[in-house]
């Protein structure tokens, strides 16, 4: 028999703000409850046994809905000691997603489409899953769980839940569909029904794609290049061994794809003049706050809200679409095939219906902008040591490294289709100025040491 | 040399050779201690098997065989007259078997007007007069076999010389027995979606013979008209043309410009299935009479294409035995100046799995080189965006240089590149001189500028040939690093930390393990782009080789769970590494440093236990169960 959960509800409690993808650190936990257990191995044989769990945590008026796969043996092996959370009633309890003998039985569920409870699995159709493979569970995340099925699969564990399909699923299943080659390929997903929720109401509780066994992230490979021409800084961007562009046109040109894609499949409607003006109060607004917080904004104040101005006065309608929103070089990773797009689910701080709301595709082209930016300067930070000249020279690669490569992406962005970059500056620079002023308030606050990195783009942003 | 068979020897009197030579390996042996004083000592190396082509032992031999690319112009000359010769190769012989090769592979030695590098053949049997003669050709074959090195040779089948007496024969007398031994036309305007390859020189691929007064074909200079494949004349007298050498005891042909041998009107007269068939013919006709003998094609293509000089996958392979590798190089050389992996990892996604029985060539020099025009196409997008937009790029690979200014003369990337090109899926190839990191001298021109003679010696004329300096036939590298008096055989076998001597240490290595031939290739996922790691596996031999193409030092973490249990241990020195576990696998690199690690299989299992007792079951088993 599996152990009580009162038990277990109270070990959570010592054991989930320990947890990376827990996303209430530094608030006190005043009730955990489990609501719902399913038992997906079966009582017999005296194997380790997995039961699927739902934890309602209360932080005080906050309550949120998470995922734990919790195993239990009789007996536990030193490999699974770390992974430990109680033991009881003769029992160890432990976090299952580290227990590879236990994680595929997640894979033959998704092969056979099984419902069990309130879980529902789902195959997509066409696919095929192989069963027998064992799992490494990553440990780099900050708000999922990722576990590797030999060099096959990936199964992202959604931590915490939030009603309706996960966007991250949904998309990938319209781009599967529409036979996009530049994501991975979707294998399955699972669902759950909420406990206490209407009876079609669901949670999206983890998805299997491709793993992407050879491949890099955009982040690595860009600092890569810049690690390169820092290393050789009598040499411009074009003449170092480590240049980019190529890449960033490729990443351009598989972006245009993707969004016309998405496009496709979503649909897309003109929005209305007054949107853009509503965007551009928005803009204003988060400016007026940042100034207030981050003094070294305000020469730049100016300048920026002169480009919210001309946002608002556009005038004329904007076609916008399902885009990834939440894009930048960390979320694109480079394969033996080309590059190939990650993570759809937006920025995780907003609701879903934020998250699925249509916007302008040269919303994610300002975000791939900006993320240049700071791959740009991300380096600089560790060169505090040289002489002043040096860092002057640094910079000014960093600039025209950041420029070579934007203009590569953009170059790329159009030829593929997308809407021109260059044709649509006043949007373009707007977005990139949001961002910016987000990106200065948030290193202002969460990382002082970085604030350099957005501050630096900003004389050539606003000039 | 002594005993070695007089000049001049016949075909027919091979049997009784080859005889000779069965169970000879006593008076093999003793050969070795007659060697030109400058030659390499032996240092108590075993004495390989000889072999004959009766026998043949390892009909595969090619695809775990390291080649050396010999010009014999600029190895050593045995007659003083400022040229290298044939004799002058065979006083070579040992330091090659010494280094560790396999294979010869000898540019045209046949009899030619050389006004394109003895690619323009007048004489298919007999070979070219300051190079020797057929005798001498003989011996350096039993010379080269009692060492166990094999020897195969450039042949142009596409087209010969204009001074060929077959197309004299054809321009003079129409309707003689040559009459129809090339393409000839009353204009010049047949199948015109041929491309014309040497586009510099040549304005048509037709060109007017006023003494015939029709137009020949010539897919190359206008020197050099293409046979007529359509005439069963031509199919047969190339046949006997291979025989010939083939009966002379060659191990094989690296075979010219093969994609060309037929044309088609509507058709750009390139890959055609008429060429295919005939390759099927000379290669049946090779299988019928010369068991492992190999046909190396060079179709200067894109590996998806090349593929199909290999021929029937079904029958392991019944065109060439194996096709030279084109993109590799520049790859190798745009992923360790990208300082990331994926120009290699996409062009090894990319190149198609072969059949059984065949094997890729690669290089990283070679007497010529790649151009630009294969790599026009949508899909090979990536090769012409980083390619032709990098200056250097583009005036290093596209004009010759040697592989040691190539690379700055650094000695890691030499080692680096050494590597690649020792463990990379294919038999390799390794230019002349390139072992002791030869320069070049890019004011000869761009053919010439990579055949100077060897450097054997800080002596006169670097121990290549005791001529007036001034009668070399092409001047020797004197510049201060890359000059003989620096750069040279003996200096570096004298010095156990010479690049020859790690050379030689990692072709030791490589032939320690039939895996680096053999072994199927994947490339492991690893978080650090700036290392290309992968493993070679065939049965139980099992090699992983982690390259840090930065030239910064770079952790890695390697996903080795698929090898858990196995000790990796370091192929140069033997030292063993932590055992694999489940978790990724950490190593660090110095720049363009590299490994190469064996990883043994684990011990036997001890069965986990609570692995088999305590198997997960699965709700659905049980309800199955109870029904």
């Amino acid at each position: 028999m599996p152990p009580p959960d009162r038990t277990i509800e109270e070990a959570l409690i010592g054991w989930l703000p320990r947890q990376r993808w827990f996303a209430g650190k530094g608030r006190e936990i005043t009730g955990v409850e489990i609501v719902a257990g399913t038992d997906l191995t079966a009582p017999s044989g005296g194997g380790p046994l997995l039961r699927h769990t739902l934890v309602r945590v209360r932080q005080g008026d906050a309550t949120d809905l998470y995922q734990v796969l919790l195993g239990s043996r009789r007996s536990l092996p030193d490999r699974l000691r770390y992974a430990e959370i109680v033991e009881v009633e003769g029992r160890h309890v432990y976090d299952a997603a580290h227990d590879p003998e236990l994680t595929h039985v997640l894979l033959s569920h998704l092969a056979t489409e099984s419902v069990v409870g309130p879980l529902e699995f789902h195959r997509v159709p066409g696919a095929e899953i192989e069963t027998e493979l064992t799992s490494l569970a990553g440990t780099a995340e900050q708000t999922n769980t990722s576990l590797v099925f030999g060099e096959s699969y990936i199964y992202k564990l959604f931590r915490r839940l939030t009603p309706g399909l996960n966007p991250d699923v949904e998309v990938n299943l319209a781009l599967t569909e529409a036979g996009c080659a530049h994501i991975p390929r979707l294998y399955g997903w699972a669902e759950t029904r909420l406990p206490g929720g209407p009876p079609d109401q669901r949670a999206t509780v983890g998805m299997l794609s491709e793993y992407l066994r050879t491949a890099s992230d955009g982040w690595q490979l860009a600092t890569t290049s810049v690690r390169d021409l820092y290393g050789s800084a009598e040499l411009h961007p074009e003449e170092a061994g480590g240049d980019f562009s190529a890449e960033a046109e490729r990443l351009g040109t598989a972006t245009a794809t993707v969004h016309r894609d998405l496009a496709e499949a979503f649909g897309v409607r003109e929005a209305s003049p007054e949107l853009l003006r509503d965007t551009a109060a928005r803009m204003h607004e988060q400016l007026e706050s940042a100034c207030a917080d981050v003094p070294e904004l305000a020469p730049y104040a100016d300048a920026i809200r002169a480009a919210y101005a001309e946002l608002a006065g556009v005038g004329r309608p904007i076609r916008v679409q399902r885009v990834h929103g939440d894009y930048h070089l960390g979320q694109v990773m480079r394969t033996d095939r080309g590059w190939v797009l990650l993570d759809f689910e937006g920025e995780p701080a907003r609701t879903l219906a934020e998250r699925q709301a249509p916007a302008h595709p040269l919303r994610d082209v300002a975000g791939m902008l900006r993320s240049f930016e700071y791959a740009a300067r991300f380096l600089l930070a560790g060169h505090k040591e040289l002489a002043p000249g040096q860092t002057r020279l640094l910079e000014e690669r960093a600039r025209e490294w950041a420029d070579r490569n934007r203009n590569a992406f953009c170059r790329g962005y159009a030829e593929g289709g997308g809407p021109d970059p260059g044709a649509h500056a006043v949007l373009l620079r707007a977005f990139e100025l949001d961002k910016a002023v987000y990106e200065v308030r948030y290193e202002a606050r969460n990382r002082p040491s970085w604030l350099h990195v957005p501050l630096g783009s900003l004389p050539h942003l606003t000039s | 040399m002594t005993d070695t068979p007089p000049a001049g020897v016949m075909p027919e009197e091979r049997s009784t050779l080859d005889e000779q030579f069965q169970g000879d390996d006593t008076q093999a042996a003793e050969r070795f201690g007659d060697m030109p004083a400058d030659a390499v000592e032996l240092t108590g190396e075993p004495i390989p098997d000889t072999f004959t082509h009766e026998k043949p032992r390892d009909p595969y031999w090619y695809k775990h065989a390291v080649f050396y690319e010999v010009l014999i112009r600029g190895f050593s000359d045995s007659n003083d007259d400022g040229t290298g010769d044939l004799r002058g190769l065979i006083q070579r012989l040992d330091y090659l078997q010494w280094l560790g090769i396999d294979c010869l592979w000898l540019l045209p030695i046949y009899q030619s007007p050389l006004r394109d590098g003895g690619y323009d053949i007048s004489d298919y049997t007999r070979i070219l007069t300051e190079f020797g003669d057929l005798g001498d050709f003989v011996a350096l074959i039993d010379e080269a076999h009692a060492r166990g090195i094999r020897v195969i040779a450039d042949l142009v089948m596409n087209h010969t010389s204009d001074q060929h007496p077959w197309f004299q024969a054809s321009r003079s007398d129409p309707d003689g027995p040559f009459g129809d031994f090339y393409m000839w036309s009353d204009t010049d305007d047949k199948y015109p979606d041929a491309r014309i390859i040497f586009v510099d020189t040549e304005a048509s691929n037709w060109t007017y013979d006023p003494v015939r007064g029709q137009y020949y074909w010539h897919r190359f200079f206008s020197h050099q008209p293409d046979l007529n494949y359509d005439n069963p004349a031509v199919q047969e007298a190339m046949l006997e043309v291979l025989r010939f050498w083939l009966d002379l005891g060659i191990d094989g042909f690296r075979l010219d410009a093969v994609p060309y041998l037929y044309a088609r009107e509507g058709t750009n007269c390139e890959n055609l299935p008429e060429t295919h068939a005939y390759l099927k013919r000379v290669r049946a006709e090779v299988d019928r009479l010369y068991p492992d003998r190999v046909l190396l094609a060079e179709a200067n293509q894109w590996p998806a294409d090349v593929v199909e000089y290999f021929g029937d996958p079904a029958t392991g392979g019944d065109e060439c035995h194996m096709a030279f590798h084109f993109p590799v190089m520049p790859r190798i050389f745009m992923a360790v100046r990208r300082e990331q992996r994926y120009p290699i990892s996409e062009i090894m996604a990319q190149t198609p799995k072969i059949p059984e029985n065949c094997q890729w060539g690669i290089f990283l020099r070679n007497h010529d080189e790649l151009t630009l025009e294969m790599v026009t196409d949508e899909e090979r997008d990536y090769m012409y965006a980083e390619y032709a937009k990098d200056p250097r790029m583009k005036a290093n690979i596209g004009i010759r240089r040697r592989l040691a200014p190539l690379l700055d003369n650094d000695r890691n990337q030499l080692e680096l590149f050494t590597a690649l090109l020792l463990s990379l899926p294919g038999s390799p190839v390794i230019y002349y001189g390139d072992e002791i990191g030869m320069g070049d001298n890019i004011w000869l021109g761009d053919r010439d500028g990579v055949r100077t003679p060897m450097q054997w010696t800080p002596d006169r004329n670097a121990g290549f040939s005791k001529c007036d300096p001034a009668r070399l036939y092409l001047p020797l590298i004197m510049d201060p690093i890359y000059g003989y008096q620096a750069v040279n055989v003996e200096a570096q076998q004298n010095n156990p930390g010479s690049l020859l001597h790690w050379t030689r240490k990692m072709i030791e290595i490589r032939k320690r393990h039939p895996v680096f031939g053999l072994g199927t290739y994947v490339e492991l996922p690893a978080s650090n782009p700036s290392v290309l790691a992968f493993v070679r596996e065939y049965g139980d031999d099992r090699v992983l080789c982690v390259n840090n193409l930065s030239r910064f030092p770079q952790p890695v973490e390697l996903d080795l769970r698929r090898f858990e249990g196995s000790t990796p241990v370091e192929c140069m020195g033997g030292v063993q590494f932590p055992a694999v576990g489940e978790l990724p696998y950490l190593l660090t690199l110095p720049g363009h440093g590299f490994y190469w690690f064996v990883l043994p299989p684990p011990p036997p299992e001890r069965t986990r236990g609570d692995r088999v007792q305590e198997r997960p079951v699965l709700p659905a088993e049980t309800e199955e169960g109870m029904r």
